[in-house]
């Protein structure tokens, strides 16, 4: 049998080297008590973050922005009259349809919010409205695809498994990358929170937030058929017999593969425990609210509190915010259901001083027509998909709050300044958690990719 | 890479007359790039003969202790046979060997037994499964499309027909060569009706991609071109190859040839084969298609014919009809974008062809802009003087006067159309038997709107070609149509095996160079040829239908210095954990070049030599001295060290590497420990982990849009992608499958009881048989004292009492305060109990219990009870809260009672909470304390939450120290499972989580 080959005190590099199976090789960092190399990641940042974690509100269908952060009083002039242009869109739409909800002014900022985000609102000198974001086509698919993965059509990784390549997870007994939908998927359902090329363990973890039980939140997250003291026992023997095992062999895997059980054990306990809502106080649970919503908002206070780096937080499954008809009771229910837990979240960090280093984005993959959608020769009193332009905002970690970035024309239907592509806010976001869009690649296909692609500029203004 | 923005109409309009004013991109010089080693004709270098050689076997070994002799490092010592079985049983089948097995050779004396074994082993059709998993890692191989709207059917016809042909080729092993032209060109080398044809899922096995053609077509390029020639071809879809000489234009040779054919699904299975009632049901299906379709078709035309003028118009509008990826609901009294392009593209054509009808509306198209009112009567003049075989007669005749501007242009040719239409539907009323027009002038312009190929028809293709030529509504018509064709051909019992072609069309299509690869803006038109530095400098474009069969000789060609290296090195990766070249799907400058390019280019020119044959290629591999090294290196730690310093990552194999099972290899040697695996071969997917699903991995369902995320987990091939190397990731997910999932706790059971037991087994005699089973090997001294260690401690304390807590359903007696008929929930998921394996069930409806609450059954006879038994005399007190949160419905009833005494407690709640605490109460040994929940009078939302803790005072139940006891609900309530492991099973789960079982040395 030789001598141990790992003496801790060897430097990374050098136990990669000596380990004989060199630098591709997984796992050797968990000698030193890191992971992120056994699950294929860098695991750490380029430069010093501004946040080192994010929530996103995922209003999937599209929310409308003439309806909520983009106020377009011209529409007025125009009601029930043909706009001067009308673009293609996915179906037919028809007269100008300006919007019934009412816009106030909010904070010192000044800045214009509707009737639908007033809790919301109350937070905007933090926010960071974007006004002009576009995507590529009016379609639900590509544009899911695109908000999500950078790119409309092709298989590729999504912003949260890049997170989790290029960072690591803070917290090992957690999957760093949740996806919470209440009730089921959304259009496209796992491809939205995709590992691609990247490996499987980056994929997002989702999460049905309808059900209450806890257990049911993570696969596997407890054994029905060993009790947690013999599944200790079992651990003890499986560490003797791999620690026999290991004599004389050379591949850094094995000891790794030991400590990944280690950590599947704590993971058992922390998980559950992240997901357990009765451990908050009353009053907590009241500024959310004890709805499925609300639940789901604080849950993901609870994870990102625990070191998890990306929490997306859908509305439900479908696409529940694509009111191409009825868009004043529709809009109006959606936003009913999100105002009050985006808020409490907002207060909530703030009170924690968290805000400061958590990104917050909200949006969908478009917005909405500023004309109303026909069927035949009947208004559907809706909105149809808009990609020209449509608003999206962000708050929190490296955010400058209370501005406003780009505009839409004065009707609210393409974005006329400084226009920002989902590869902008893509770049932009990784730059707040501390990576270079450009620097943060993955070799695949003879081609170094990124989430980026090709393009991505920094939208300066919303930085701090 | 993202669109851009079409072009203005101005530009567009040039490119409807068939020229471009985008400057070509600069020539690439592919003269140089083929200097790259990869280009270059195999070498003819000869095995070197290293000095003082006693350790080679084989030329391999030649090759190999030559480079290392030059690093200065030494082979290791020949693993022992039980080390050398199970790895060639793996590397081989996927499978371990059985005791039996190894026993065999490790007793058998003749120097030739390892070839045996190995022979054997290539002789089984469990080899052809584990190197079909292999190829199919890199064919993307999927049992369904991806996302498609929900119209379609998700499953693909192909899929099982593929698979079971990947393997029965490599099992009857199938020259490689002939196994690339089948996959690329069956339809034109094999017989209808081949099984042979199955071969072409391959190509059609891709995602749909919404039906937007370009990347369906970008998806066969790169799954062909990565698989068999290691090039990323993909790259050049929107500028030439940065780094490879590969320029865009060779791109778009090979985008032509598969824009040249069409899908087809056609039977690869003889005519007698399904039975007298799958045929009928399959014609009469295919009868409502095909019906459908024909109306529809022809409808569709009717309707382009009827608006020739707006289809005109529209080429001055060409941004108002946008390319697939814009999506957008046609109705029938729409302009369909697709017809547009049809029409821009016919003109195009027309003007290459010097079309003589067309003739004038290239020049005046050629004169569009500014000066169009004063050059229009020169161009009219012009037109006058041309003889018939440049201009129609009746083209002529309409532009006797210079048209004011193109619109006009567009008019009168859409009136001249129009009339020809109404004159021939005037005919075909009067005389439908007569075929065509009396003049074959006025025939001539008819052809223009009814021929096969005319810009108004819809091409007769399967609809996965057409779907974007008909409205909307029409084309989810259709695909249920042709979904209730595919359901019958996967679903039927026996049906016979149907398969998705692609076929040449009449008439190919000549590609033309999309710049930046946006379809929007075409530059100029290529041949579809060859990729020019592969092709060479003489290299003729394709002349043969599509060219596809032409690029599957190509590609086969023994000339061809990419394709047997390729091969060569996948499967030295699989044998050795790492190619010669690294990167097994990539050639091309950006990669490593070879460790061993002598090696590889010897192993390549014998592959051909030998007739393409994989298994001897395996048996050159497996009978070599460097391939039955050890993996430990050397017994000697200072050459160890050595080596190790020089060779960290083994390039030049001094050693070989541990190979790690990939999930399938570790599912089915799970099964197959048990004696449980069914090895079966061939036909449709089972679901990965239904319970009955016995057979080997590589026959689960893979479901592009659901697949199980333990697989990614486990760094199973991304179905959506050609994956040439798996990642290998190790994180505590794959723990938690290993440790909580159903899956190794059933087959752990299984596993003990195939053990063959008499009463005289002793524990240490059972031991030894598990250990030969999983590791073909006794355990040691220390295992065995580890073993009985674990078997023998004392249980938990918990463990040796009766469960304290009951899950079951009743009834609530007002009359009594007690639950009257409680009857145990039984069904435990893992997570809940409740009636059975769905929820709701059947009979017991919604009632379910779990750690945190629950949800009442569906009226107030299936109340659900959580009971709790007291394990001694005592006083016990409860602290609880109970949460009801919806706000629909009416809410719920909820009791504690004591078993004896009656109700202690009630509350009815709805969208709110209550605390429900009790001082001690006395409870005897035995009595119960009830929770229950009922729906109140609506079963609308009752789920609720409630997980009491039960503490005792009493000092006597915990030995007397005085600590209280307690009892949470939520926490014990795992206890109970009647699916728990005995500490046997226990043991065979850790052998079974145990890295031994994982890692092949």
């Amino acid at each position: 049998m030789s001598a141990p080959l790992h003496p801790p005190t060897l430097s990374r590099r050098e136990l990669l080297r000596r380990s004989g199976l060199g630098m591709g090789m997984l796992g050797l960092a968990d000698l030193l008590g890191q992971t992120p190399a056994s699950a294929g990641a860098i695991g750490q940042p380029n430069f010093a973050p501004k946040a080192k974690r994010m929530i996103h509100f995922f209003l999937n269908g599209g929310p409308s922005h003439v309806d909520t952060f983009d106020p377009k009083p011209n529409l007025q002039k125009y009601a029930s009259k043909p706009l001067p242009q009308t673009l293609l869109t996915e179906r037919k739409t028809g007269v100008a349809f300006p919007s019934p909800f009412a816009f106030q002014r909010y904070g010192q900022s000044g800045i214009a919010v509707s009737e639908l985000f007033a809790k919301t609102a109350q937070h905007i000198d933090d926010i960071a409205v974007i006004r002009s974001m576009q995507a590529q086509v009016p379609n639900h698919e590509p544009s899911l695809m695109l908000m999500n993965c950078g790119d409309s059509i092709r298989t590729r990784p999504s912003l949260g498994s890049w997170l989790m390549y290029g960072l690591g997870s803070e917290n090992q007994n957690l999957p760093g990358f949740v996806a919470m939908c209440p009730g089921g998927h959304p259009i496209k359902g796992a491809e939205n929170w995709q590992s691609a090329f990247l490996p499987g363990a980056h994929q997002g973890t989702y999460v049905d937030s309808k059900h209450t039980d806890v257990d049911r939140l993570i696969e596997n997250i407890r054994s029905p058929h060993v009790l947690p003291d013999d599944q200790r026992r079992q651990l003890d023997l499986l560490r003797t017999l791999n620690s026999n095992h290991r004599q004389g062999r050379l591949d850094p895997r094995l000891d790794a593969r030991v400590q990944s059980f280690e950590l599947a054990f704590r993971m058992q306990t922390e998980a559950t425990d992240a997901f357990d809502l009765s451990r908050e106080p009353q009053h907590l649970r009241a500024l959310y609210g004890d709805t499925v919503h609300g639940r789901q908002t604080l849950i993901a206070r609870r994870l990102i509190e625990r070191g998890v780096r990306y929490v997306q937080l859908w509305h439900g499954a479908g696409q529940p915010w694509d009111s191409h008809e009825n868009i004043e009771t529709n809009h109006r229910k959606l936003a009913a259901e999100i105002d009050q837990p985006i808020a409490a979240l907002l207060s909530d960090l703030k009170s924690r001083g968290m805000l400061e280093d958590t990104l917050i984005l909200w949006g969908g993959e478009f917005g909405r027509t500023p004309s109303v959608e026909m069927s035949g020769n009947k208004s559907k009193l809706g909105r149809d998909h808009n990609h020209y332009g449509f608003s999206v905002w962000m708050a929190g970690g490296g955010i400058r709050g209370g501005t406003i970035h780009g505009s839409t024309d004065e009707f609210g239907f393409a974005a006329t300044e400084d226009p920002v592509s989902a590869h902008d806010l893509h770049a932009t976001i990784l730059h707040l958690m501390g990576l270079d869009h450009e620097r943060l690649t993955y070799r695949y296909s003879g081609r170094d990719f990124r989430l980026t692609d090709v393009e991505g500029e920094l939208i300066r203004s919303v930085i701090a | 890479m993202s669109p851009r923005k079409p072009l203005l109409i101005a530009v567009i309009a040039l490119h409807a007359a068939g020229l471009s004013s985008i400057p070509a991109a600069e020539k690439m010089d592919i003269n140089s790039g083929r200097q790259w080693w990869a280009f270059q004709p195999l070498g003819k270098t000869s095995p070197p003969s290293p000095q003082d050689d006693l350790w080679s076997r084989s030329d391999i070994d030649s090759f190999i202790l030559d480079r290392l002799q030059r690093a200065g490092l030494k082979p290791s010592p020949q693993a022992d046979r039980r080390t050398l079985i199970r790895r060639a049983t793996f590397d081989l089948t996927g499978l371990p060997p059985t005791r039996a097995e190894v026993d065999d050779f490790v007793s058998d004396p003749s120097p030739s037994a390892f070839a045996r074994v190995v022979d054997r082993l290539l002789n089984s059709p469990h080899y052809g499964e584990q190197w079909a998993r292999h190829w199919l890692d890199v064919a993307r191989y999927s049992d369904t499309k991806g996302y498609v709207y929900a119209r379609e059917e998700k499953n693909f016809v192909q899929a099982s027909p593929y698979r079971d042909w990947v393997v029965s080729a490599l099992n009857s092993d199938m020259p490689y060569d002939l196994f690339l032209r089948r996959q690329l060109a069956a339809d034109q080398i094999e017989p209808e009706r081949s099984p042979h044809l199955a071969a072409m899922g391959f190509l059609t096995l891709g995602r749909r991609f919404l039906g937007v053609t370009h990347d369906i077509i970008d998806d066969r390029i790169d799954v062909v071109m990565s698989a068999t020639q290691a090039l990323t071809v993909s790259c050049a879809r929107c500028h030439d190859h940065k780094f490879d000489p590969i320029p865009t234009s060779d791109y778009y040779a090979l985008y032509g040839v598969f824009h040249s054919c069409a899908e087809a699904v056609v039977p690869c299975s003889p005519q007698t084969a399904g039975s007298p009632a799958f045929q009928s049901g399959l014609r009469e299906r295919q009868d409502k298609l095909t019906r459908a379709m024909e109306t529809r078709r022809e409808e569709q035309a009717a309707r382009v014919r009827g608006r020739i003028t707006d289809h005109l118009l529209a080429q001055f509008e060409l941004d108002k009809y946008p390319e697939e990826t814009f999506t957008q609901i046609i109705s029938a009294t729409d302009i369909n974008p697709i017809f547009v392009r049809r029409w821009q593209s016919y003109l195009a054509d027309a003007a290459r062809q010097k079309n003589r009808v067309f003739a004038a509306w290239h020049a005046f198209a050629n004169i569009a802009g500014e000066d169009f009112p004063k050059l229009s009567p020169i161009a009219t003049q012009t037109m006058q003087t041309l003889p018939p075989t440049a201009l129609h007669p009746a083209v002529k005749r309409l532009f006797t006067t210079p048209p004011a501007t193109m619109v006009e242009v567009a008019q009168r040719y859409g009136a001249l159309l129009t009339g020809i239409d109404t004159q021939w539907q005037d005919q075909q009323r009067n005389t439908p038997k007569v075929a065509a027009m009396a003049s074959a002038d006025d025939e001539e312009l008819r052809q223009v709107l009814y021929s096969a190929d005319s810009p108004c028809s819809v091409p007769d293709e399967h609809l996965a070609n057409n779907e974007w030529f008909f409205p909307t509504n029409i084309v989810v018509e259709l695909w249920k149509l042709q979904a209730e064709v595919d359901r019958w051909l996967i679903q039927s019992p026996n049906a016979p095996a149907y398969t998705t072609i692609l076929a040449d069309r009449a008439v190919p299509v000549t590609p033309r160079i999309f710049l930046r690869g946006n379809p929007t803006t075409k530059g100029a038109e290529v041949s579809r040829h060859f990729l020019q530095v592969l092709a060479g400098e003489n290299a003729k474009p394709f002349t043969n239908g599509s060219g596809r069969l032409e690029l599957a000789r190509a590609i086969t060609s023994p000339k061809n210095p990419l394709t047997a290296r390729v091969i060569v090195n996948r499967v030295w990766a699989h044998h050795f954990g790492k190619g010669i070249v690294a990167t097994p799907s990539d050639f091309g400058k950006r990669a490593e070049p070879p460790s061993h390019p002598e090696l590889l280019d010897f192993l390549a020119r014998r592959f051909m030599d030998e007739g393409w044959s994989l298994k001897r290629l395996h048996r050159h591999i497996l009978l070599s001295a460097a391939y039955q090294q050890s993996s430990f290196g050397s017994n000697d730690p200072e050459v160890l060290a050595h080596a190790q310093e020089v060779d960290a990552d083994n390039r030049l194999l001094w050693r070989t590497n541990t190979h790690r099972l990939s999930f399938e290899e570790m599912r089915d040697a799970t099964l197959a420990a048990a004696g449980d695996l069914d090895l079966s071969i061939g036909g449709r997917p089972a679901d990965l982990f239904a319970a009955q699903n016995k057979r080997r991995t590589l026959y689960a369902k893979v479901d592009r849009e659901h697949l199980p995320s333990v697989l990614g987990t486990f760094d199973f091939a991304n179905p959506d992608l050609s994956i040439p190397v798996r990642n290998d990731t190790i994180v505590p997910q794959q723990a938690l499958f290993g440790l909580n999932h159903p899956f190794l706790a059933r087959q752990a059971k299984a596993l003990i009881a195939s053990l063959s037991r008499t009463p005289d087994h002793s524990d240490a005699q059972l031991l030894t048989q598990l250990y030969s089973t999983l590791y073909q090997r006794p355990p040691s001294a220390a295992e065995t004292s580890a073993a009985l260690n674990f078997l023998n401690t004392p249980a938990v304390v918990k463990k040796s009492e009766p469960s304290a807590w009951l899950y079951g359903f009743g009834e609530w007696d007002e009359a009594t305060g007690k639950v009257k008929n409680f009857t145990p929930l039984p069904h435990f998921t893992g997570s809940a109990w409740q009636g059975g394996d769905t929820w709701p069930d059947a009979k017991l409806g919604w009632a379910q219990l779990t750690a945190t609450g629950g949800h009442p059954g569906n009226n107030r006879q299936h109340a659900v009870v959580r009971r709790w038994i007291a394990p001694q005399d005592g006083m016990y007190g409860i602290t609880s809260s109970l949460i009801h949160e919806p706000t629909a419905g009416d809410g719920i009833r909820a009791f504690i009672a004591h078993g004896t005494r009656g109700l202690l407690r009630s509350c009815q709640i709805h969208h709110s909470s209550e605390q429900l605490d009790l001082d001690p109460i006395a409870l005897a040994k035995g009595e119960s304390l009830d929770f229950v929940v009922d729906i109140r009078d609506g079963l609308n939302s009752d789920q609720f939450l409630w997980s009491p803790k039960i503490t005792s005072t009493e000092p006597a139940l915990l030995g007397g120290n005085g600590e209280s006891r307690s009892w949470d609900a939520r926490s014990d309530f795992h206890l109970t499972s009647s699916d728990s492991l005995t500490p046997w099973q226990q043991l065979a789960q850790t052998l079974l989580l145990a890295n031994e079982f994982v890692f092949i040395d």
